[in-house]
């Protein structure tokens, strides 16, 4: 967490943008302090990536601010030294090779570490090489990403950046961001997908049709969220064994297996499913960003 | 220093040699060719039974017959050839400078880094002129080297021939220029090349018709083809009209097109 009185590393404030008649980004206000990770949650066309263009400069708000490390991206090139981005599509000349894009940013940026750039390289499992065109989808995010982290900046503003990546390198990531922001980096990543985010950031910001629904610490919104529980039986059961319990929202029952959508404690669904008849095998069917909205809306009325 | 701008000139090394290679390879069969145009008197005959405006838009005029060297480099190179050539080459970067690159979506990536939009513009530029210099280049080389063998160089200089290559890569530079002013402020390439594209032709089709049809005289005026072909490099060497005018226009548009495009969103 941000200390008290120390100026956020990532700003927006009020920020809107228009297309047109279209409003893609609404009074949107977050922050991110120097060691923090935010994880920046929502639907696809939400308008995660309208606003990480904004931060970059890329795109002018139409009213609020944008603010990168106290000033603009979009002015001031001394900030974007300092910052390394991911775009949600990355892509490059296909004729580049990974090395000499890591080079020729160097030169950009006035920071070239060959170190750095080799031990990115090797965490990540990449052959820099062989042309980006001639790459997979997996291995060319990881071109993505070592060109974000190989300058160690002090803002990491990252768009869907697990997107075709293999589990263990997904891991490998999570290392990546968790060092970063340890040695003082603030990070901003997008993600539509629940899981991804709820390992990396400390908090969560939920977007949805432009307008932030809420920004709470990922624990919190976890244990609020709704999920999904399979429960498998010994004999078949009816819906009765979980009328009437707390947290329980929905009961569907096939046979001996129910499953049921649970908000907030599981506790008292638990207790209700050890009076059925023999509970063999219980399934987390994980949680779904849909129902983590709904939760939400369920339980704070007021961002409705 | 300069990495921008380098980064382009890597990139593009290898099709700028093939460029290079194709019109070498013209030039010379444009020389082997002429000692047999030279000696057919039949042809010019052929041409002279022509209409006066067909004759001009081939790029010739009574004063050098087809069999002459200036009627022949004219007609058979400067005219068309040299330029149709350096305005394919020189339209397609200069649309891909901005716009091309905006779309296949890389030129966020490169602005991600500390480099201003004016810096990328200018550079990009400025590789745009070098690229279009080196195929000016290595087409007068060509010429000067060849010409004399096989006597296109009777009454005429070798410096006649840098002027009039000269001239055709500032006309091709001029509506290069044209594209990448509308791609800079667009950010669409499909726009920028058919914008550059249409007023070449136009203006390749009015410099033709302006010998005949006098309505047509004031435009051609602020046409670059007339600063090209109406001032005859080949005759009289590099005249201001023919480098003075294309340098200023396509400075105004570099800076127009940067202007624009510093300041609108990316698309």
């Amino acid at each position: 967490m941000m200390d008290v009185g120390a100026s956020p590393s990532i700003a927006t404030k009020g920020l809107t943008k228009r297309f047109g008649k279209l409003t893609a980004v609404s009074e949107l206000s977050i922050e991110v302090g120097p060691g923090e990770v935010v994880g920046f949650l929502g639907p696809n066309g939400a308008g995660k990536t309208t606003t990480i263009r904004l931060l970059m400069g890329f795109i002018r708000p139409t009213s609020g601010a944008a603010t990168v490390l106290g000033g603009s991206a979009a002015r001031d090139t001394a900030i974007r030294r300092r910052v390394g981005y991911l775009p949600g599509d990355f892509r490059m000349d296909p004729a580049m090779t990974g090395n000499e894009l890591f080079s020729w940013f160097g030169e950009l940026r006035q920071d070239y570490n060959r170190a750095r750039i080799g031990e990115l390289v090797e965490r990540l499992h990449l052959d820099p090489t062989r042309a980006f065109g001639k790459l997979s989808k997996g291995n060319r995010q990881k071109i993505g990403l070592v060109q974000a982290f190989q300058h160690d900046p002090d803002v990491l503003i990252l768009d869907e950046p697990t997107t075709g990546l293999d589990p263990l390198i997904q891991r490998e990531f999570l290392d990546l961001v968790h060092e970063a922001a340890d040695r003082g980096a603030a990070v901003l990543f997008s993600s539509h997908v629940l899981p991804e985010v709820e390992r990396a950031a400390m908090k969560l910001a939920i977007i949805r049709e432009g307008k932030l629904v809420t920004v709470s610490p990922v624990r919190e919104l976890l244990d609020r969220a709704r999920h999904r529980l399979e429960l498998r039986f010994s004999a078949p059961i009816t819906a009765e064994l979980f009328k009437g319990v707390p947290g329980v929202v929905e009961a569907e029952v096939r046979g001996d297996t129910a499953t049921i959508a649970v908000d907030g404690a599981a506790g008292p669904a638990m207790e209700a499913a050890l009076r059925g008849p023999g509970l063999l095998r219980v399934r987390s069917a994980g949680d779904d960003l849909e129902d983590l909205f709904v939760s939400l809306y369920d339980h704070a009325p007021e961002v409705k | 220093m300069l990495s921008v701008l380098r980064q382009v000139l890597w990139r593009r090394r290898i099709s700028t040699l093939w460029w290079s290679l194709g019109l070498v390879g013209f030039a010379a069969l444009l020389a082997l060719a002429y000692p047999t145009v030279r000696d057919n008197s039949e042809l010019d005959k052929t041409f002279a039974g022509l209409p006066p405006g067909v004759q001009a838009a081939l790029g010739l005029d009574p004063g050098s017959p087809l069999t002459s060297p200036v009627g022949y480099l004219n007609s058979q190179y400067f005219a068309n050839v040299l330029p149709v050539m350096l305005l394919v080459f020189g339209i397609g970067l200069a649309a891909w400078c901005i716009s091309g690159d905006e779309a296949a979506g890389t030129l966020e990536l490169l602005l991600s880094n500390p480099v201003s939009r004016i810096r990328v513009a200018a550079e990009r530029a400025g590789a745009l002129v070098s690229l279009i210099a080196v195929l000016t280049l290595v087409s007068a080389v060509t010429m000067a080297l060849l010409s004399p063998a096989v006597g296109l160089t009777n009454g005429l200089s070798v410096g006649r021939l840098g002027a009039a290559t000269t001239a055709t890569g500032l006309l091709a530079l001029t509506f290069s220029a044209v594209a990448f002013a509308v791609g800079a402020a667009t950010g669409r390439r499909s726009i920028a090349i058919s914008t550059a594209s249409a007023l070449a032709l136009v203006g390749f089709v009015i410099e033709g018709l302006a010998a005949q049809v006098n309505v047509l005289q004031p435009i051609r005026e602020a046409s670059p083809w007339h600063w090209l072909l109406g001032t005859d490099p080949l005759r009289n060497g590099l005249t201001w009209q023919a480098w003075v005018l294309p340098v200023i226009v396509s400075l105004v548009l570099f800076v127009m097109g940067t202007a624009v495009f510093a300041r609108r969103d990316l698309s």
